[in-house]
């Protein structure tokens, strides 16, 4: 559903890789989890997924469509949710929620029902009507999720998605990432909260400096380290 | 004093973003170069109309001279300075007060309000002292020059000069804390920034409808009285303009005669000037912060209910339509995007209107006009059209459309909106922009010279069809090089070379288009010369539309 072969990316003239020849693939019905330290090139994995980054080398393919050729039906494949949700401060939340119902051609009945749904999960339903400049950091991201929600993607990729969210909004959203994956569409998102990857992700990879050092199952993950400790000792070790 | 010199600093840098240019010149060389450009080409394209204001001044020193009013000189170029800082003043005022995110993280660290207060206020005057320097400088030598003044003047002149931003800035901050702090006002803040600016406007007319009417005009019979009262008495205008401005009396009294006297008129001043920077400093240390800290400064809409929701969502849109509405919202409702691509549509035809009104023209004159062109039909349309074209190119409403969104523009790089959705969307809010532009003239212009059915509808197609390259021009340049990277909207205008390129590259177009068409249909067929118009104008908007079309896609991917 989400395959990445041999993906570099170079900023400017600095001779370093933010990412360098990264591969994985996300399968349908599936929680994909992309773990790593800071600056390790996650951020800008996303972006290039998202098509917001060109790559300097390497191919992107989302549903089986090549996110360099056909960009614009790539990009009605997923829909993305970055760390930081910087919305237009003066549009309405409902505005904004009408203009991603169009720009991803969603029926009336459709949009109507998604909205009401997901307005009512993450509980903004009342503020729905107020400006995005005056909503919280939360609010944003609750409302940034309502909107990518909109269109039903076929791949849901989320940067950071926890960061902001209150205890009750981030249990919702784990929800609807797995039954998003039982309806055989993937989720592919970037966390620093590794208990969380543990626990909901089918498959994870972690990122170093721009490299892929470890992909695959917590199981296979933990069998090739050789330890049965959680996540976190282990991420902890591959990245020291 | 050193904890405001490093936070004015800092205000300063953030402004002008000189850690970007730095950090650029090591890591990011395209982007380097490209502010490296913008700081030379800047200043360079500035230089005729430099020349072309000291030149005037020069003219305007030496036909005062020939009726005996040189001291009325420097009064001018004092309120005129004065003015000019005040409107542009107040954008700067409201960005740097209210505007700027950086207020909410320094509230929390232990600086002292005062210093606060007088670091960002300092941050605008280094600004306004520059802009002064332009308009206040040339105005004191060339009449230190033409008086063969010694340096006794210098030395008082760089004193009112020093004095020049300060005065107005301060009590318009003053003015506007007051106003921000306003509990009735509270969430209002948009809407205060644009009835600021338009009072900033409304101070120009009317000082400008005020000089009209106390200095008549050469159709009242005391015409000759008036310049007799001039001539016969150096100081006539000065004290009309002194009652304006009263501290403008005190530069004049300092430098109009250089005598031990000056030293106190120009002491005088500097006290004035102190004075009004403490009062601002006193105020905004009551009202500043605690209107900050008050609360949300966003008015909050009603809840809506099921049905009203589902109304709001409304039916499937095409894509063209959701970027046309998103786009023309955004514009509507920031004030700065309001003020610098909106207004231009009311305040020109107002223009229009108000020198036909006040200019009287007498209608023996008036019909010998309206005669004169309806003989030279070609002549008053190939005017209209250009006035009509003028909307569009100096709009910079499609110069600016990916800098306006900022750093929400990952959503519009994001979305599956085609290349031509995108053009016809943003384009479409330029042209209705300038649409309003035009009925607003036509109905101006209509009370003074009405106009026929048929003229109306050639001059408003050629118009529209002539601006669309300047609009299509103005997004090519957004599309290659848009401003993402602000955290105040202002920027996004102000500090873009696009809206300078696209006005430039606009004007010259104009003027050729304009040029070539209206010359032949002049001296060979009017219908030749809008036959061309129209092959132009369509022949260029057709290139720049495929260049776009082709390259949007792409260039989505390189805008960070």
């Amino acid at each position: 559903m989400l395959k990445l072969e041999q993906v570099s990316k170079t900023y400017g003239n600095k001779n370093e890789k933010a990412v360098d020849n990264v591969s994985f693939e996300v399968h349908p019905g599936e929680i994909f989890g992309f773990v790593g330290p800071n600056g390790a090139g996650k951020t800008t994995t996303i972006k290039m997924i998202v098509s917001l980054l060109a790559p300097n080398s390497g191919k992107i393919r989302i549903n089986g469509i090549d996110n360099q050729n056909d960009i614009l039906a790539a990009k009605k494949q997923f829909s993305y949710v970055p760390d930081s949700p910087e919305l237009f401060e003066k549009i309405k939340g409902i505005e904004y929620l009408k203009f991603m119902a169009d720009v991803y051609q969603v029926p009336a009945v459709e949009r109507q029902e998604r909205i009401e749904k997901y307005l009512d999960i993450f509980e903004i339903k009342d503020a729905v009507n107020d400006p995005i400049g005056s909503f919280s950091h939360g609010m944003k991201q609750k409302l940034a999720l309502v909107g990518a929600l909109i269109h039903d993607p076929q791949v849901f990729i989320l940067d950071e998605p926890m960061v902001g969210l209150d205890p009750k909004a981030s249990f919702e959203l784990k929800k609807i990432m797995r039954d998003h994956c039982d309806r055989g569409r993937s989720v592919f998102f970037s966390t620093h909260v590794l208990d969380v990857a543990e626990k909901i992700c089918d498959r994870i990879a972690i990122i170093k400096k721009g490299k892929i050092i470890e992909v695959g199952t917590m199981a296979e993950i933990r069998e090739k380290a050789g330890s049965q400790e959680s996540l976190e000792n282990i991420f902890l070790e591959l990245t020291e | 004093m050193k904890e405001i010199v490093n936070l004015t600093k800092l205000f300063i840098n953030e402004s002008l973003g000189f850690s970007l240019f730095f950090y650029n010149q090591k890591f990011n060389k395209k982007e380097f170069y490209k502010q490296l450009f913008t700081l030379i080409i800047v200043p360079v394209a500035l230089i005729p109309a430099f020349f072309m204001y000291v030149s005037l001044m020069s003219a305007t020193y030496f036909g005062l001279t020939m009726i005996n009013q040189t001291s009325v000189f420097l009064s001018i170029g004092y309120i005129m300075a004065t003015v000019l800082i005040i409107v542009f003043g107040i954008m700067y005022i409201l960005s740097e007060f209210y505007f700027s995110d950086n207020i909410e993280e320094l509230i929390p660290l232990p600086i002292s309000q005062r210093k606060l207060i007088i670091a960002k206020f300092l941050s605008i005057l280094v600004f306004e002292y520059i802009f002064a320097a332009f308009i206040f400088l040339p105005i004191l030598i060339i009449y230190g020059v033409g008086q063969g003044m010694g340096l006794l003047y210098v030395l008082l002149s760089f004193l009112i000069f020093l004095t020049i931003p300060v005065l107005p800035l301060s009590l318009m901050t003053a003015l506007i804390m007051l106003m921000m702090q306003s509990a009735s006002l509270k969430g209002r803040k948009d809407m205060l920034q644009i009835v600021f600016v338009f009072i900033g406007i409304a101070v120009i007319f009317g000082v400008q409808i005020w000089f009209t009417s106390q200095l008549g005009n050469g159709d009242e019979v005391d015409f000759q009285l008036l310049m007799n009262t001039m001539l016969s008495n150096n100081e006539g205008i000065l004290n009309i303009i002194g009652y304006a401005m009263p501290t403008s009396f005190l530069m004049a009294w300092a430098l109009n005669k250089i005598t031990l006297m000056s030293f106190v008129w120009v002491g005088a001043l500097l006290g004035i000037t102190l004075l009004s920077g403490a009062l601002m400093v006193a105020i905004g240390e009551r009202v500043y912060i605690k209107s900050i800290v008050s609360g949300k400064s966003m008015k909050k809409g009603k809840q809506l209910s099921g049905a009203e929701r589902s109304k709001a969502l409304g039916k499937k849109s095409h894509g063209a339509m959701a970027v046309f509405t998103m786009d023309l919202r955004l514009l509507l409702r920031t004030p700065v995007y309001f003020f610098n691509n909106v207004s231009v549509v009311i305040i020109a035809p107002l223009c229009v209107f108000l020198s036909f009104y006040f200019i009287k023209i007498p209608p023996e004159d008036l019909q010998g006009m309206q005669e004169f062109f309806r003989a030279m039909p070609v002549l008053i349309n190939f005017l209209l059209i250009s006035f009509f074209i003028f909307f569009g190119g100096t709009s910079a409403t499609t110069a600016t459309t990916f800098s306006r969104e900022g750093k929400a523009s990952w959503l519009t790089r994001m979305i599956p909106v085609t290349a031509r959705d995108q053009i016809v969307g943003r384009t479409g809010v330029a042209m209705l922009i300038q649409s309003l532009g035009i009925v607003f003239t036509i109905i101006a212009i209509q009370l003074i010279f009405p106009l026929t059915l048929s003229t109306l509808l050639l001059t408003v197609v050629l118009g529209i069809l002539g601006s669309l390259p300047i609009l299509l021009f103005g997004l090519f340049m957004d599309m290659n090089r848009p401003l993402l990277n602000w955290d105040n909207p202002q920027k996004a205008i102000k500090n873009n070379m696009n809206v300078v390129i696209t006005l430039f590259v606009g004007m010259a177009y104009t003027g050729l288009l304009i040029g070539i068409s209206g010359l032949l249909g002049y001296f060979v067929n009017p219908l030749l010369g809008y036959g061309l118009f129209l092959l132009i104008s369509i022949g260029i908007s057709v290139v720049f539309y495929q260049v776009i079309s082709n390259r949007l896609e792409a260039e989505f991917l390189n805008f960070e």
